[in-house]
């Protein structure tokens, strides 16, 4: 939480649903499919670009990658204002490799606000947690949507 | 500066890793498109942007994430990348000139840890994104 002293409507929001999964998806890792990511993204190291690399493996930030089917709960309420992504963070936890089956799970893991010269903005970090087959927890997908609230009345 | 580094030890609080110039190429973006994902007009197409409202093509924003990720393992081959964030400031533009450039601003030696302030600047040295990592390297 970015800040000690929250708006109403936003603190009913984060009581609402800060924590609470609201999305589950199987997601089949595809070597081939990371190993052009990081080529695209400049990474030199073998183990993330050749598939026959004995430590084969994805690049961290290859996570922000995975989508899930929804990125909000389905009765969230609607903003005034558009939504654009306003950044994204990964966590690593273990290495993600080819042909593995994740499980994604995802829950809002923040709500907040910051107010500038144009008005209110929103921002809401949705968490994708992703899970091997085995259950080991391999990162986090955070996700950073800002809602620029438009003028009421 | 040291090009590369292997081992924490050789980290100095405040030292600057090499600049990066990322690949933003229309070609790489469609690439990328085509294997990744974000293959939309936005990302791929200057005409079909500037129909959104953009000044041209932007690179996608895991695109610009991946950029901060090679620039780090570049100078670190060694480093596992713990913590990554990032902030997208405004539109990194296809085939226009960027660079990355970065900054450590903490170490950690007993987390054998480094933290590192990561900027994409494009060639009017306006900040286009922001980013902070945590890496862990060998002792």
């Amino acid at each position: 939480m970015q800040g000690l002293f929250l708006d109403d409507d936003i603190q009913v929001m984060r009581d609402q649903f800060l924590n609470q999964e609201f999305d589950e998806v199987t997601l089949e890792i595809d070597g081939k499919r990371f190993a052009e990511y990081a080529k695209a993204c400049g990474e030199l190291d073998q183990k993330f670009t050749d598939p026959n690399h004995e430590d084969f493996q994805a690049p961290p930030t290859f996570v922000a990658t995975l989508v899930g089917r929804r990125n909000l709960p389905e009765d969230f309420p609607r903003l005034n204002g558009v939504g654009m992504d306003a950044g994204k963070a990964v966590e690593w936890l273990a290495p993600i490799r080819d042909n593995m089956t994740l499980t994604g799970k995802s829950h809002l893991h923040d709500i907040y606000t910051k107010t500038g010269r144009s008005g209110r903005m929103v921002f809401l970090v949705t968490r994708m947690e992703l899970y091997s087959e085995d259950g080991t927890h391999v990162a986090n997908a955070d996700t950073r949507t800002v809602i620029r609230e438009r003028p009421s009345g | 500066m040291a090009d590369q580094i292997a081992k924490i030890s050789e980290v100095e609080f405040g030292i600057e890793l090499p600049a990066f110039d990322p690949d933003t190429s229309i070609e790489n973006v469609r690439r990328f498109g085509e294997y990744v994902g974000w293959g939309g007009g936005r990302f791929t197409d200057h005409e079909a942007a500037r129909k959104e409202g953009f000044p041209g093509a932007i690179i996608p924003g895991v695109m610009s994430q991946g950029f901060l990720g090679a620039m780090i393992h570049r100078w670190a081959p060694t480093a596992q990348i713990k913590i990554i964030d990032t902030i997208f400031r405004a539109p990194v533009l296809v085939d226009q000139p960027h660079t990355i450039t970065g900054v450590v601003t903490n170490i950690e030696e007993d987390l054998k840890q480094v933290e590192i302030d990561i900027t994409i600047t494009n060639e009017a040295n306006e900040t286009r994104v922001q980013g902070t990592a945590t890496i862990e390297l060998p002792a």
